[in-house]
């Protein structure tokens, strides 16, 4: 178990209290951080076995943390869920919003405005693929509508008793770090209903882990921060404490929280999230072949930097609104943290139920399903974030700031070790190869020994193979043995690496004049998916005569209008290049296939011969 | 670097020096006499009394100068682009290509004149070498980019 140590609950929440992060809202966001426990007292607990309608274990009302970690283990595919109470059905039909009574909270105080330029940042076929998306849903398992309206409901009344923001905190020591994780619970997901999103969830468990250094003297030293957005793990998760573009107030780091998805963020701003689905293997076997072919073969230009995947995927963008104009909450903001609740020692709601803390959907995605509670996955078995806190953020290749000269040191005198073995053995085999080297010298052309000759060969080249070996290892040993005195070197004068050295893909917002786009293409963004429709439809009916080459160019007039919108006229006039290329290219196979082949076997017999040329020339 | 640059603008104004040897060649093969014969005597075309094969002549010429006036002026500027201002020229080279590319396939699903054929696999040569990284590299700033800075891939949480 990676949790080696835990700590006091006195020393935990003075540590978590002491670094406690700043949230930072945009503005329309429906649901905030809360206490776990009044949400788990107004839902029921259900179970759905395979093939079987849910049952309700513990009604509405009755439910309790104390009861929610009792729950005994049931068959092979049951899974538990909350279920927040439909408040339709417990106010008797009541209409919401309209008439809003003590028992309909006037809550939110705010909805959220998405602003323009939305759909003018993704173009047609993402417009369509969200479309089908949102079909799919007919299909899927899906959050009804009435779920967030339980959700508001629930969560307005909370607000209504008192505005009060809540942290679950947790501390554990593992290699060498102190973790620091609070766990932000919120009543819901209401990224797709309010935010136009890809997914909708009851309860939503998000999480931020400040990772600490302790000195000898007992001192403790921030070091690192991980925000968790979506299902994101690694390197790319981290900052450095001393990254300057890690915003902080006093020991307090700054996040920023999307609107309805409540995905964490270092900066400011609008996000393009990208929702991923796995092409089929043979579209993706397709793919990959033909980028090789054009980027790597003939060496064509990519935006960014070709890299083989190893997997293709065919995703849909949507956009994650961390805009940190709404509420702040924490030390010294307009909301102030409640006191955390503490999650040391473990608590049993927490190792004892396994189940989901919403509504289950059997979306086959899960992104409709609840999340399981932080220590669990949806699939019951132990999350990552929770076992191995240290390598869910990448860090389990990091010692800790007052680790690093001694793990230094250490591996010096591993190297010493090594070398002084591996001169050794170079000795000693360099003097049998001298050895073996005299001895063949003196059988060669010898013809009665001709056999031990050969054998005498064999071994020297063995021997020369493994002396070869030892040297290039002995060099490398060198190299690193100097690089590692140099880099503590730098490290005892206070030098540090880059803050973003480790990180391969920052995820950072989209530009403002992304963000900004014009009246026009707004416009154009929410008609065209409808007006290509229409156009398509109107030219299967009435030019069927030239359907294709009406087709042809009207699919070649509303890409030139996206492509001139969205600012990729390059990107468009290459596509369309490639295109009448490959078309090109087999119209002009087509008409001389066998000028082609014997060109092509001229062209290969011709290499040989040169190739062949070159050599004799030598 | 700017030697790729002259080097495309070299080709490109061959590729236009080729065209107008072509137009000019499709020029000569019609009868100007009879088609000038006959304009100048009624005033208008009568397609039944001029049937002919020197007719064919006379359209296609039209019809090639119809399709590639434009592409060839894009194919000269882009190519002056590239010679005398080293970097300009490649957005008017690439749709140069496209209707040059374009009017050829025209051409294929009509009448498939010979010329078609070197037009096009020169076109093609020409895309892969505009595209190529090593001239886009040369002829265009690459947009300055924040490293590794990308979209994020969600899958349901």
């Amino acid at each position: 178990m990676a949790n080696e140590g835990s700590v006091d609950a006195r020393t935990a929440e003075e540590l978590l209290r002491r670094f406690e992060p700043v949230i930072r809202f945009t503005k329309g966001e429906w649901f905030y951080p809360m206490d776990c426990e009044p949400y788990v007292d107004a839902c029921s607990l259900w179970v759905a076995r395979p093939n079987e309608d849910a049952v309700c274990v513990v009604p509405a009302g009755e439910l309790t943390l104390e009861r929610l970690a009792q729950q005994p283990e049931d068959t092979t595919g049951a899974v538990h869920y909350l279920k927040i109470p439909n408040p339709k059905e417990s106010e008797n039909g009541g209409r919401r919003r309209k008439r809003r009574s003590h028992t309909n909270p006037d809550w939110p105080k705010e909805t959220f405005r998405a602003g323009r330029g939305r759909l003018a940042r993704v173009g047609y076929i993402s417009r369509l693929a969200d479309a089908l998306f949102s079909l799919t849903l007919l299909a899927r398992g899906r959050v009804p509508g009435g779920d967030v309206e339980g959700g508001r409901v629930l969560y307005g009344r909370y607000m209504e008793e008192g505005q009060r923001f809540r942290y679950h905190g947790n501390v554990v020591r593992q290699d060498g770090w102190i973790v620091l994780r609070y766990w932000l619970f919120y009543a819901f997901n209401d990224w797709r209903s309010n935010v136009f999103g890809a997914n909708d969830h009851e309860a939503d468990w998000e999480k931020i882990f400040i990772y600490l250094s302790e000195s000898e003297s007992g001192e403790v030293r921030p070091e690192w921060v991980a925000y968790a957005a979506h299902e994101e793990t690694g390197d790319d998760l981290r900052r450095r404490w001393d990254d300057p573009e890690l915003e902080k107030i006093g020991e307090h780091p700054v996040a920023y929280v999307c609107a309805g998805s409540h995905a964490t963020r270092y900066f400011r701003g609008e996000y393009l999230t990208e929702l991923a689905f796995p092409l089929p293997r043979f579209l993706s076997a397709v793919r990959r072949i033909a980028r090789r072919f054009w980027y790597v073969t003939l060496r064509q230009y990519a935006d960014e930097d070709y890299k083989e995947k190893p997997y293709e995927q065919f995703t849909i963008p949507f956009v994650d609104y961390g805009r940190g104009d709404g509420w702040s909450v924490g030390p010294g903001q307009d909301r102030e943290w409640d006191p955390p609740r503490l999650m040391n020692p473990v608590p049993s709601w927490v190792s004892g139920y396994r189940g989901l803390w919403g509504l289950y959907t059997r979306d086959p995605f899960e992104g409709e399903d609840a999340p399981a509670g932080p220590m669990y996955n949806r699939d019951k078995t132990i999350s990552r974030e929770w076992f191995d806190p240290v390598g869910w953020a990448g860090l389990d290749k990091v010692p800790t700031r007052a680790e690093e000269l001694e793990v230094i040191t250490g591996r010096q005198a591993e190297i010493e070790e090594r070398q002084d073995f591996l001169r050794s053995e170079l000795r000693e085999k360099s003097s049998r190869l001298k050895t073996l080297g005299m001895a063949a010298e003196a059988t060669r052309d010898q013809s009665h020994l001709t056999k031990l000759h050969e054998t005498q060969t064999r071994h020297i080249e063995e021997l020369s193979r493994e002396v070869e070996a030892l040297r290039e290892e002995l060099s490398d040993d060198e190299v690193l043995a100097e690089t590692l005195k140099s880099h503590a070197e730098s490290l005892r004068s206070g030098e540090r690496p880059p803050p973003h050295a480790h990180i391969m893909h920052a995820t950072r917002p989209v530009s403002e004049a992304e963000t900004h786009a014009g009246r026009v293409a707004q416009l154009w963004a929410s008609i065209s998916i409808a007006l290509v429709l229409v156009t398509l439809i109107l030219i299967i009916a009435y030019e069927r005569s030239h359907l294709l080459s009406a087709l042809v160019f009207a699919i070649a007039v509303f890409a030139f209008i996206e492509a001139s919108f969205r600012r990729r006229l390059a990107r468009f006039i290459v596509s369309v290049n490639v295109a009448l290329a490959v078309v090109g290219a087999l119209v002009l196979f087509e008409q001389y296939f066998w000028s082609v082949i014997v060109f092509a076997v001229l062209g290969i017999g011709f290499y040989i011969l040169w190739e062949n040329l070159r050599e004799l020339g030598r | 670097m700017y030697r790729q640059a002259r080097l495309l603008g070299a080709l490109l104004i061959l590729q236009f020096l080729a065209m107008v040897g072509l137009g000019v060649w499709l020029t000569t093969r019609v009868n100007w006499d009879r088609a000038l014969d006959i304009t100048s005597g009624q005033g208008q075309f009568n397609f039944q009394s001029v049937e002919g094969p020197w007719l064919k002549a006379l359209e296609r010429s039209i019809v090639f100068d119809v399709y590639f006036l434009v592409p060839m002026i894009l194919l000269l500027l882009s190519g002056l682009g590239f010679v005398l201002l080293r970097r300009r020229g490649w957005m008017l080279a690439s749709i140069a290509q496209s209707l040059i590319m374009l009017a050829c396939l025209f051409y294929y699903g009509d009448s498939r004149p010979w010329f078609a054929y070197p037009l096009i696999a020169y076109s093609i040569l020409m895309i892969l070498l505009l595209n190529s990284r090593s001239v886009r590299a040369a002829v265009q700033s690459r947009r300055a980019a924040p490293v590794g800075t990308r979209s994020e891939v969600a899958h349901g949480e």
